[in-house]
């Protein structure tokens, strides 16, 4: 399998007036290509920071970070940006849409600023997550699983290398979950999309093809598994 | 429950307020910026309203006192009865004066204190200076010593030496001494249209009918010392006109008291009482063969442009202060709404653990009113120091005295008390969408959820998406984006109203009389007394053209008010050196049986009248027939044009002034001077008429550019609150990988489009506003037109957009100042 990315003793420290808090320390770490990757811990364990660093939004104080072969620009937010805006996707856990787009344009915006847009693939990725009949509604007039849905279209739309999700279920119901992640997972099968996803809900693990959890700014386990 | 029970839950409910209000003054604390941007805007009004009202307070007292019949005031006649192109001797006086207090009965309000002739005459002053001798327009008044009414003003620390007793003495007004260099016991030359004559200064003071140093017929004073005015004894007349002593060109009447006259600036009559004098007057001049014009108050021009002045910034107090409260007002509810928002979740957890809505309320409800004290107490304090800014312009332009200042506690309260109204109800709503807020609502999340509108998406669905969510951000809260844009409409009404007005005037009056006319210099004859000036022309190569101009037409309007109105006879209306810029209809031609006449578009919209009608007016007590041919455009007084000929044969003059076009090398003489009763030149004409309106715009420029710092706090408050407002949106949009620029564009859109929009409110209100203004200026002395000159327009709107424009970088800066990995965690929780 093709490495995607790869972290080598990344670490991510912050000065307090309590001291040094080390929010990532020394983690080191590969993720293959087609990987559907579940970050597992308890609150405070780092886990949204390693997300962040992953997706360029944090520059880790310490270690090394490249993607695709190519390291990944830090500190630097205009180049940062751009690195989100050519590989990533992003599923936050409140949905974030823009509540003046419709359903539709939400998925264009992102299209637009990636300098692609494309209504007919934005229409059939409505299709693959089963909201091909709410084009032109509002969020405000469709349920919470519903819009975390149109996120998901929406994150794929511009064709990102790798999907990352902050606790994307964490705001639905275990019904609604289950839908949302069917959804993702045939999604980025389909679009043939890295996935890595935070959570603390055990039950997401059956989506993933590895488990990694992490506590203390370290990674304690690895370990890959037998997605249905 | 116990009294102690009762006074200790008291004692906590009173806590709990006050630590509710802290919580609220520390939020308002953490805005300073704006909080003091809102201070400043109510002191500024309280400011403006306290200037205003004590500059009209002292004012008004100082009319008062130079009007006032006692020994310090020079008791303003209140009808004045005149015939300029003929002498009437003593006996004529005497016997209509006789004739007026045999008719005088009970059913006159007041006694008739005085009834006493005048001559008031044209002429010259020949004064040397560097610059070598001076022709200078005068303008001379014969009053006797022990004259009752009309008397020089000669208020003490402000004028200098005595009235003129002897028949070579000469009292001469204040406004010009200082320019010409004159003070007492200086010989100096005058003349009346016959030789020149010395006399000696024996006194400088004032005139209750030159408070505006104005030629008859002109609103506009020539620059100082270009104009003069001095007052001789009657022998002093006597000797200067030749005339025999006693006799007279106007008759002054003084009435115990001051009987009503209609003011012409009100819709209702008020000139019942002098009404009943007039009709005794009229009776007795039949009786005595007299033939004039008879004036009250309302109808003297002189008197009633400054009464209509002071009316003016009586009136402007409680608008303007409104105004600016409105803006202060519109502010605090925008930011008193916006910090509701912000607080919402605050609010929320107050409201679960108990705090009642009238608690939370009660903060939103008293911070405006501590706004709006500080405000006020700051603009007390410096109110004062406004009135005397003003009060000291009045005296350096109008150049009388203002002698006593002071700022009655009743002007104070008539400016604070709507003030503090209009600020109190601005944190009305703010309070009560506190008070409303849902608990469970905003905990969950509920409160945020909008959805957006299917209309504006129909509108936009062509646009790139970017472009589309710019317009729908923009509009996202309209009921917010419609008070700024009041906001901004009243604060360009403050700024664009003055200035589209000024333009106006300027346009009209200065481009007339700048490009249409071309004579060099005016001058005026005695009548009959046309030919020597001819002759001067004629041995001086001076191109010569005569003209009829005389304040002596006179119509009743529709309400049945006798309206006065100047006649003017030209010879040619096109190519003569005096051309009529003619708006609608044709200039008068030669006719054959009733004469075409044509005039300016006030006195058309005040008569009524239109093109074609056939009205009858009064010629110089003479009733007429004219038709309306055309309108005209250019004129500050009512005017109505005749062919030369054609007036001169209806009033029996023939000129009373010579226009003159100087060839190069060749001035206004000595000669010419002694010929004349009188000079005006053009270049100092427009010369006045700049200053004047320059004048003019200053005593108004500081208001304007406070309407222009009120537009920027505005667009700054609302710009900011939109971009604090989308940093939800924009954060996402950043993590989603947008970049800054693309961001900026959008913002700039925004910017763009909100100021464009404000930009066109903003020029309809000021427009709005001129006509508003134009419309409270403009009386029957004095007509504004509303004159769009698109330059003006222009500018506000570019002001509007250039002021939102610049907004953006302020986004772009909280834009790059964002901390993403917060702004994750906030969208994640």
């Amino acid at each position: 399998m093709t490495t995607l990315l790869k972290m080598e003793n990344i670490q991510r420290h912050y000065d307090t007036p309590a001291g040094v808090v080390k929010a990532l320390d020394g983690v080191t770490i590969e993720i293959n290509e087609g990987e559907r990757v579940i970050l597992l811990g308890p609150s405070g364990s780092g886990k949204t920071t390693l997300l962040n660093c992953f997706s360029a939004l944090d520059s880790p104080t310490g270690g090394d970070y490249t993607f695709m072969g190519s390291d990944v620009p830090r500190n630097h937010s205009e180049k940062m940006t751009s690195f989100r805006r050519e590989n990533i996707g992003y599923v936050f856990q409140f949905f974030n849409l823009l509540q003046d787009l419709s359903v539709l344009e939400n998925i264009l915006l992102i299209q637009e600023l990636a300098g692609n847009k494309d209504p007919k693939r934005a229409k059939e990725l409505l299709k693959l997550v089963g909201l091909e009949a709410e084009v032109d509604r509002f969020p405000g007039e469709i349920s919470g699983g519903q819009q975390q849905r149109v996120a998901i279209a929406r994150s794929i739309a511009k064709r990102p290398t790798l999907l990352l999700g902050d606790e994307l279920t964490g705001n639905l119901d275990t019904e609604t979950s289950q839908k949302v992640m069917t959804a993702l997972v045939k999604a980025c099968e389909q679009e043939n999309i890295t996935s890595i996803f935070v959570t603390h809900d055990e039950g997401l693990v059956k989506y993933a093809t590895r488990v990694i959890r992490i506590d203390s700014g370290k990674i304690i386990s690895d370990e890959a598994v037998n997605s249905n | 429950m116990s009294q102690t029970d009762n006074s200790t839950s008291n004692v906590g409910s009173i806590f709990k307020r006050s630590l509710l209000n802290k919580r609220l003054a520390r939020s308002l604390w953490r805005t300073k910026l704006r909080l003091f941007a809102v201070i400043f805007m109510v002191s500024v009004g309280v400011f403006a309203g306290i200037t205003f009202g004590g500059y009209s307070h002292n004012l008004e007292g100082m009319y008062d006192t130079m009007h006032g019949d006692d020994e310090e005031g020079a008791n303003l006649a209140d009808l004045w009865i005149d015939n300029r192109s003929s002498i009437w001797s003593a006996e004529q006086v005497s016997s209509f004066c006789q004739s007026l207090n045999d008719s005088w009965d009970n059913s006159v309000t007041g006694e008739l204190d005085s009834c006493e002739g005048r001559t008031v005459i044209q002429g010259a002053l020949f004064h040397n200076d560097s610059n070598g001798e001076q022709i200078i327009n005068s303008l001379w008044h014969g009053i006797p010593a022990d004259a009752n009414s009309d008397r020089v003003w000669m208020p003490s620390g402000h004028s200098e030496g005595r009235v003129a007793s002897a028949a070579n003495e000469i009292v001469i007004d204040a406004h010009v001494s200082d320019a010409l260099d004159l003070s007492i016991g200086d010989d100096i030359t005058i003349g009346a249209g016959t030789e020149s004559m010395e006399f000696q200064l024996v006194g400088i003071g004032y005139h209750p009918l030159h408070i505006l140093m104005a030629p008859e017929g002109s609103l506009f004073p020539p620059e100082a010392g270009q104009y003069v005015v001095g007052y001789l004894s009657d022998s002093g007349m006597a000797r200067l006109t030749g005339n025999e002593l006693g006799s007279s060109n106007t008759i002054l009447l003084d009435i115990e008291g001051t009987p009503s006259f209609d003011l012409p600036d009100t819709e209702e009559y008020e000139g019942e009482e002098i009404d009943l004098v007039k009709s005794l007057v009229d009776d007795s001049l039949n009786q005595s063969d007299l033939d004039a014009r008879v004036r009250d108050r309302g109808q003297n021009e002189a008197v009633e442009v400054m009464r209509q002045d002071l009316e003016g910034a009586k009136r402007a107090t409680i608008p303007f202060t409104v105004m600016i409260a409105a803006i202060a007002s519109i502010t605090i509810v925008l930011s008193l709404q916006r910090l509701v928002q912000s607080q919402a979740k605050e609010i929320a957890v107050l409201r679960t653990l108990g705090v009642p809505r009238l608690s939370l309320m009660q903060g939103y409800l008293i911070a405006p009113l501590v706004i709006g004290a500080v405000g006020c107490f700051i603009g007390i304090l410096i109110g004062p120091w406004g009135m005397n800014g003003m009060l000291d312009f009045y005296q350096d332009i109008v150049g009388v005295p203002i002698t006593e200042r002071t700022i009655p506690i009743a002007t104070y309260s008539s400016v604070i008390l709507p003030t503090m109204i209009v600020v109190f109800l601005s944190g009305a709503f703010p309070a009560w969408k506190a008070s409303r807020l849902e608990p469970l609502d905003v905990l969950s999340g509920q409160n945020q959820i909008r959805i957006g509108s299917n209309i504006l998406r129909k509108l936009t669905s062509w646009m790139p998406t970017t472009l589309g969510l710019s317009i729908r951000s923009s509009v996202r809260k309209p009921i917010r984006l419609g008070m700024t844009f009041l906001a901004v409409g009243i604060s360009l009404m403050l700024f664009g109203s003055i200035q589209m007005m000024s333009a106006g005037l300027e346009d009209t009056l200065i481009s007339g009389l700048e490009e249409d006319q071309s004579w060099d210099a005016q001058v005026y004859v005695t009548p009959d007394g046309e030919d020597a000036v001819l002759e001067w022309a004629s041995n001086n190569s001076a191109e010569s053209e005569l003209l009829i101009e005389m304040p002596l037409g006179n119509v009743e309007d529709s309400d049945g008010i006798e309206r006065m109105f100047t006649l003017v006879g030209l010879n040619d209306f096109d190519d003569g050196m005096r051309k009529v810029n003619v708006i609608d209809g044709k200039a008068p031609s030669e006719s054959n049986g009733i004469p075409e006449v044509m005039m300016d578009e006030g006195a058309i919209e005040f008569l009524g009248w239109n093109i074609g009608d056939r009205q009858t007016v009064s010629l110089n007590g003479d009733e007429q027939e004219v038709l309306v041919v055309g309108i005209s455009r250019g004129e500050i007084a009512r005017t109505m044009y005749f062919l030369r000929a054609e007036l001169s044969d209806l009033t029996g003059v023939n000129a009373t002034s010579v226009y003159l076009q100087l060839p190069d090398g060749v001035e206004v003489d000595t000669e010419l001077g002694e010929v004349s009763a009188g000079i005006i030149e053009r270049q100092v004409l427009l010369d006045g008429i700049n200053v004047l309106l320059e004048q003019q715009t200053q005593v108004f420029q500081a208001i304007m550019y406070l309407g222009l710092l009120f537009t920027i706090a505005v667009m700054l408050n609302t710009m900011i609150m939109n971009v604090a407002e989308r940093d939800f949106e924009l954060a996402t949009l950043r993590v989603l990988g947008a970049s800054t620029k693309r961001l900026g564009s959008m913002l700039l859109f925004e910017s763009l489009l909100i100021g464009t929009i404000g930009g066109i409110v903003g020029v309809l209100f000021a427009y709005g506003g001129a006509v508003g203004l134009a419309a409270s200026f403009s009386s029957w002395q004095f007509y504004v037109p509303i004159v769009i000159v698109p330059s003006v327009a222009f500018q506000l709107m570019s002001g509007v957009i250039i002021i939102a424009i610049a907004m953006t970088p302020i986004g772009i800066w909280r834009l790059r100042k964002m901390d993403l990995v917060e702004k994750v965690k906030d969208l994640s929780q």
